[in-house]
């Protein structure tokens, strides 16, 4: 518990919260202001909007312990406030509210509206309007509403004059450009069409290690240098072909840690092996099955190596339920690309890239092993 | 300005959301009160085979086998071949969608429920997940629920004429048309929080529902007590659309803690769980066969109508309500003599279909609409004409149609051509083919439909639901002020029928609105009603107010009379004054002998005194039909997929208004959430029944900038069959958007001899389209 | 959706977080938490200790440093909408910022957030690529970077875990220059379904033009900026630009293709309007 003293409503109130209690719940639970709506607590909806000094904000995306020293204002504090007396006359009068349940964060949001854009026309107020979302009314009466009290006051000699218009500029001319900013393509993951497994997310690529396939396939059999390949990964326990442990992913702020197991199947005349394997990670309650097949084949006369690598994945659970699926495949490829920079940089002795961009404590573990490792083998 | 039916009168329950002060059953804390949250199901289908609740939380831990005696949710009907679900308040065995409730969590804060629910550990047998109806039909193995036979929960067939009608006929036209699964997303998902009151030996439980008196009866029902010891008070509800009108899992088992440990318990579902195991309506597949004549006149209409009915049928209104509406619904206000159409409803591994806002109304109108305009085109003429020629003729008011329904009143193709008037078809049509400077496609849409509403015990019976509504009932009251007190078993959530009951009271008794008090959704103080669902409460609870008022002014007489010692046939009642020959008593004077000065009473006395319970059913209960015509215009631009809408109209007629005001703001928040079907809402499933959109970034709900300024124009025809003419209206709003704007998007991409029949039109599904139709023109370029 | 534990510090100056982000595992700075408090609340995210930058001073300056403007991490979004008209050879980022979600989330969200968080759907990933913007890196060991090469992939950057971005450099436009920034959203505020940006400069010699909402990081279509630059308008055409992507960005299906197409010949529009 963290004690914070802030302004609520111009009262002072201090309490304990603990750190991780959204402003919201602390306004509504704790002062008892239940005015302030929790309509997603994502931030998209706008029912929480407060003003957190004198700014529009939402309480749901903001934690009560960044609120110490500042001042709060939520729809009970509006009080003696003449615009909110405008609005609130303007929202009934236009119908502007049906159940009532957006109605306090769309008048904190009107509110600025009217203050910060005197001479917004009803499609400005759209516009402006769009971080708040009501369910009933369609939003014709509250923009009637939001206008009217706007070319109410416009139509007083008080109104605030907006900028003038900046002079149009003159045509580019044409020129001959000079440096380089950019830096070069890389593609972008596209699922591969078909799929063994039904409706599992497949991908394939291949990457090129420099060492003779034979000594690519060794490696591959020794289970603990495989994982410190893959960032992440801590291996438990493991046998020639069974392998327990779990694997923390990171995508951004989001962290999954998946316990699990692998089953390894390896066909050494062929040079292809198979990766079974499930894992859970309770956190997030999702759940996640895969299998990857390799296969190496030679290349540059034998002296290199190809990995042919397939990935099929299934993914279930809150870390699955997002129509931006795309971003899953881009980790799964991200995965795949480290863990052949990683390969490499075993194999020919590298050191490992300047910064790596995912930094698991696990992993960096693992990275100062397998540097160590990779040294004994090859002796460089 | 009047007070009564007619008047554009401002809401009276405004004031308290304007000023943060609405009371929703998140507001509420009770002393000792603990906080409920759900362990969900991340897999679509699997047996559990075990569960481990957290060590030293045992008891703040609760499965199914922990809830003994609660009973599963079955909700029986007697449509013929209709097959039970039962649903388990808790997850019993099984697991049928992802999201069903495992487990429920207590602790003092949410967070902390919510903590403890991560500690629970649940291993699954996954089964195979049907996702898709087609192949949910044709498993041979797999099933939703074990003890079937297959995988439908009901197959409809209708037929009427259709043989002889379709024979010969010179156009057919042919079209598959889907809808994609939604939710309905009020701003404020479920609620519920209960407790014990030892003093009147009740359980006392506050839920935001659109059916408190219904809630009681499920409640009690299956927590197996007595009916009596059932209080359900619903508060604010923040929005409801149908998602609130069943019997909630949730709201069982947190009514079951609080019985099991009389403390308070409260569950607040959050935006996160209402998208998971909200998705739960619209989505329905359409193969349309339509056979018109050379001038487009409807002949016959063959449908096959699949409808994926999810894992559960809810209580009371059952996953057949759908398809029975769907199937009895579909030919639309249109006059044609033939029909045939086969409805599967068909159970998958997603969260259980409920009636949302139009009840596959929406779903029907996209389809037929489509095909209306499919025939314009074909028989080359402009689609509204068509559609006109095909609607039902006020002159042939009321109609039995193709579907057996019963059309009370109206003039449907007046509408059409209001609509088209307003929109100002020939001015957009020149504008269409100028062309426009920024190289987007201009189209002009139309879709007209009619709306059962207030559809009662004779619809009802039919389906044999656990619950048919009968007789709505009102109380009214003369406080001894000579105000007034309404209470009625109907729910408001947005529909402002705090104030037009109040209006219909003022309408009969001229008490003025400001002493009028509407007091809803409390079984404690309220007559029985089945509450508000399917557009009838304005008919039903109006009807009932207007009759218990009526009811009340011989009372008021019979003592004005008395005070003023004057024969009681010389009085007339006008504006809360009791009018004798030579002077008169106001109805506070008559309040006040009834209340304070009872000596000053007649001694035959009424001995209802100044309060009367009066029941309201129509002269005919098969719905007073409602019916609008919409029209649209769009630009569509073609290189990214965006479509803005120009335009929109909306002409409609719901009878005899009470007030415009409410009517003009259901219909545009209806016609909101329309669009938002047209263009936006999706809640899309992967092949593993896996929901991919648990967020509003995933799940796209319009906002300001997406809904146009619709404008609205009024018709009045009133019903022959309620009082004043009155027709239900809430759900109207919902039904045509789709259609128009398809009907408009198709108008402006014809010359690309590209046609949408998807909803939501994606920019995705745009660009395809638009892509499929040029390569099947023209060889073209692939990108590398 | 409430947040799983993590503890709270809101330390006094970079250092303070710096050590803060060294000594403490699972710590995660804390800016406008606009991307970061959504995750935390679905419990997506569960740092043990959230570092809140969002009240030092040191980064919040917004300074006309000559030949750049100099923008602390911490300046908001809104700040740098409400400083229209004020930022000189920067207008491009008033009209960035003013385009970003909604306004009580842009009072919150920062610039530096948005990049240490590169959502590839996010605009200022892209626009400060186009504009050839500078990230400066405060760690163990002070850096500059690019931004089009800070960003590394999809909520990827070279960041690491005891680094905090400090301030972002972002070149001033000459009167000359122009840019152009065009996103496609389905609907306002939303994540964009596709965006651009461009940014040409006669004096400075700056020809960019970075197209965006990929699934990884902003593309950028070097010799189609050039041929811009050289030729003007022709070398703008629906076609060209449709060649340029082909040719420069894999992975594109028909339908991105055609968003990608709109996006980047509608901010050249921009950047050639008369």
């Amino acid at each position: 518990m963290t004690p914070i003293a802030l302004s609520v409503n111009g009262r002072k109130v201090q309490a304990l919260v603990e750190p991780r209690t959204h402003l919201a719940d602390f306004l509504r639970e704790h002062c008892r202001l239940t005015g302030t709506h929790l309509g997603c607590e994502h931030g998209v909806c706008g029912a929480c909007t407060v003003l957190i000094d004198d700014e529009p904000a939402r309480s749901c995306l903001t934690y009560a312990v960044q609120c110490d020293g500042l001042a709060v204002q939520t729809i009970e504090g509006f009080n003696a406030d003449p615009i909110m007396q405008e609005l609130r006359t303007a929202f009934s009068r236009e119908h502007g509210l049906q159940c009532g349940f957006c109605t306090p964060g769309m008048l904190i949001a009107a509110r600025d509206i009217v203050r910060r854009l005197p001479d917004a026309d009803a499609r400005r107020i759209r516009v402006e309007l769009s971080g708040n979302l009501c369910r009933c009314t369609g939003y014709l009466g509250i923009i009637n509403a939001v206008e009217s009290v706007i070319a109410a006051r416009a139509s007083k000699p008080t109104a605030v004059t907006s900028q003038a218009a900046a002079p149009p500029p003159a045509p580019l001319q044409a020129f001959a450009p000079t440096g380089e900013v950019a830096r070069a393509s890389m593609a972008a993951p596209t699922p591969a069409p078909e799929e063994a497994h039904k409706g599992w997310t497949r991908f394939e690529e291949s990457f090129v290690v420099a060492r003779p396939p034979q000594a690519v396939w060794t490696i591959f059999a020794d289970i603990p240098a495989v994982a410190a390949c893959l960032d992440g990964v801590e291996l438990t326990e493991h046998d020639a072909s069974t392998a327990k442990g779990k694997m923390t992913v990171r995508l951004g702020p989001i962290q999954a840690g998946f316990s699990g197991s692998a089953v390894i199947e390896r066909d050494d005349r062929a040079l292809r092996g198979t990766i079974r394997g499930a894992g859970s990670d309770r956190g997030t309650g999702s759940r996640t099955k895969g299998e990857i097949l390799y296969r190496l084949a030679p290349e540059a006369a034998g002296q290199q190596t190809r990995v042919f690598v397939t990935v099929e994945y299934s993914l279930q659970g809150a870390l699955a339920q997002f129509s931006r699926s795309g971003l899953v495949l881009e980790l799964g490829r991200r995965l795949v690309a480290d863990f052949a920079a990683n390969l490499n940089a075993r194999l020919v002795g590298a050191q490992m890239r300047a910064a790596p961009r995912t930094p698991f404590n696990a992993g960096r573990f693992l990275w100062s092993w397998f540097i160590d490792e990779l040294r004994r083998r090859f002796g460089r | 300005m009047t007070q009564g039916i007619g008047a554009r009168i401002q809401r009276k329950e405004d004031a308290r959301h304007l000023h943060g002060r609405g009371n929703f059953v998140s507001d509420m804390i009770l002393p000792g009160q603990s906080e409920v949250a759900f362990l969900r199901s991340p897999i679509a289908h699997g047996r559990i085979r075990r569960i481990v609740k957290p060590s030293g939380a045992e008891n703040q831990v609760f499965i199914r086998a922990d809830l003994g005696d609660v009973a599963a949710i079955v909700a029986p009907a007697t449509v013929p071949g209709y097959k039970l679900s039962e649903w388990h308040p808790l997850a019993h065995e099984k697991v049928r969608f992802v999201g069903e409730a495992i487990a429920m969590c207590v602790a003092p804060t949410r967070a902390e429920a919510e903590d403890l629910s991560e500690q629970i550990e649940v291993e699954f047998d996954e089964l195979p997940v049907l996702v898709d109806t087609q192949a949910a039909r044709m498993e041979s193995t797999v099933r939703v629920h074990e003890q079937w036979n297959d995988n439908v929960f009901l197959t409809l067939n209708y037929e009427s004429g259709f043989e002889a009608k379709a024979k010969g006929a010179p156009v057919v036209i042919r079209r598959e048309i889907a809808l994609a699964r939604q939710a309905m997303v009020p701003m404020e998902g479920k609620a519920v929080l209960a407790r014990w009151d030892d003093r009147t030996d009740q359980l006392l439980v506050y839920a935001s529902t659109q059916v408190p008196h219904i809630i009681r009866i499920g409640l009690a029902q299956f927590l197996g007590i007595d009916q009596g010891q059932v209080r359900v008070i619903s508060p604010d509800v923040g929005g409801g659309f149908g998602y609130k009108c069943i019997l909630q899992p949730e709201e069982l088992c947190v009514a079951w803690l609080a019985l099991k440990f009389r403390q308070p318990f409260r569950y607040v579902e959050d935006r996160r769980e209402h998208l998971v195991v909200g998705a739960n309506s619209r989505q329905h597949q359409y193969r349309l066969t339509a056979h018109a004549d050379e001038r487009g006149r409807l002949l016959a209409l063959d449908a096959d109508i699949t409808i994926d009915g999810g894992a559960y049928s809810a209580w009371p209104f059952t996953v057949a309500l759908e398809p029975g509406q769907a199937t009895g619904n579909l030919p639309g206000p249109y006059d044609f003599r033939g029909y045939r159409c086969r409805t599967h409803c068909v159970a998958t591994n997603k969260p259980g279909f409920l009636p949302y806002r139009g009840v596959a109304r929406t779903g029907v109108c996209f389809a037929l609409e489509l095909v209306i305009d499919a025939i314009a085109r074909a028989v080359g003429r402009e689609p509204w004409e068509v559609r006109h020629d095909n609607l039902v003729s006020a002159a042939d008011m009321p109609y039995d149609n193709v579907a057996r329904k019963h059309y009370d009143s109206g003039d449907y193709r007046k509408a059409l051509i209001l609509a088209r008037e307003k929109i100002d078809l020939d001015a957009w049509r020149e504008r269409q083919r100028r062309g426009e400077r920024d190289g987007r496609l201009i189209g002009i849409g139309f879709a007209s439909y009619c709306e059962q509403t207030a559809h009662g015990t004779s619809v009802f019976s039919g389906w044999g639901l656990p619950i048919i509504p009968g007789y709505d009932q009102a109380t009214v009251r003369v406080t001894p002020d000579g105000g007034l007190e309404v209470r009625a078993g109907v729910h408001s959530h947005g529909q402002g029928m705090e104030t037009t009951l109040a209006q219909i009271a003022h309408e009969v008794t001229g008490i003025e609105l400001a002493n009028i008090r509407v007091l809803l959704g409390d079984t404690g103080t309220t007559p029985y009603s089945t509450g508000t669902y399917a557009s009838r409460s304005i008919v039903m609870a109006g009807g009932a107010v207007a009759n218990a008022c009526k009811a009340l002014i011989p009372r008021f007489l019979a003592i004005g009379a008395h005070l003023m010692q004057a024969a009681v046939a010389t009085m007339k009642y006008e504006n809360g004054q009791i009018m004798g020959p030579r002077k008169s008593v106001s109805l506070r004077d008559v309040a006040e002998a009834w209340y304070l000065r009872p000596q000053e009473l007649p001694p035959d006395v009424d001995l209802g005194g100044l309060e009367a319970t009066v029941g309201f059913r129509p002269k005919r209960d098969t719905g007073a039909f409602s019916y609008a015509s919409h029209a649209a215009v769009v630009a569509v631009d073609t290189e990214v997929g965006a479509v803005e809408i120009l335009d929109y109209v909306i002409v409609e007629d719901c009878g005899t208004l009470v007030n415009p005001m409410v009517v003009e703001g259901q219909t545009l928040g209806g016609a909101a959430q329309g669009i938002g079907t047209a263009l936006y809402e999706e809640s899309p499933f992967d092949p593993n029944g896996q929901p991919l959109a648990s967020t509003f970034a995933d799940y796209l709900l319009p906002g300001p900038t997406e809904i146009p300024a619709i404008r609205i124009h009024h018709m009045q025809t009133p019903s022959p069959y309620t009082e004043f003419g009155i027709k239900g209206m809430g759900e109207g709003g919902a039904i045509a958007p789709p259609a128009v704007i398809f009907n408009a998007v198709n108008d402006a991409l014809r010359s690309l001899g590209v046609e949408l029949t998807e909803t939501p039109l994606t920019p995705r599904r745009l660009l395809e389209a638009i892509d499929r139709a040029k390569s099947s023109t023209q060889p073209r370029v692939k990108n590398s | 959706m409430k947040a799983a534990r993590f503890d709270y510090l809101r330390p006094g100056d970079v250092g303070e977080a710096l050590a803060a982000l060294a000594n403490a595992e699972g710590a995660k700075i804390l800016a406008g938490g606009q991307s970061l408090g959504p995750m935390l609340n679905l419990r997506l995210a569960r740092p043990a200790l959230l570092v809140d930058i969002s009240r030092l001073k040191a980064l919040q300056q917004l300074e006309d440093a000559g030949r750049t403007w100099h923008i602390g991490a911490g300046v908001t979004h809104a700040r740098l909408e409400d400083a229209r008209g004020r930022l000189s050879g920067g207008e491009m980022l008033s009209e960035v910022a003013a385009a970003i979600a909604y306004r009580s989330v842009r009072n919150r969200g920062t610039i530096g957030g948005s990049l240490a968080h590169a959502d590839p759907a996010a605009d200022w990933p892209l626009a400060l690529a186009a504009l050839g913007a500078s990230v400066n890196v405060r760690g163990p060991t002070p850096r500059k970077i690019l931004v089009a090469h800070f960003i590394q992939g999809a909520f990827t950057t070279t960041l690491a875990a005891d680094e905090i971005i400090e301030s972002i450099d972002v070149p001033k436009l000459s009167r000359a220059g122009r840019y152009g920034f065009y996103k496609f959203c389905r609907k306002t505020g939303e994540f964009a379904e596709a965006s651009a940006a461009a940014v040409l400069d006669p004096e400075t010699g700056v020809a960019s033009i970075f197209l965006g909402a990929l699934r990884g990081i902003p593309q950028p279509l070097t010799s189609l900026a050039q041929q811009v630059a050289r030729e003007g308008k022709i070398a703008a055409s629906t076609e060209a630009v449709s060649q340029a992507l082909a040719q420069s960005v894999s992975g594109l299906d028909a339908v991105e293709h055609s968003m990608a197409t709109a996006v980047v010949t509608r901010a050249l529009m921009q950047v050639l309007a008369p």
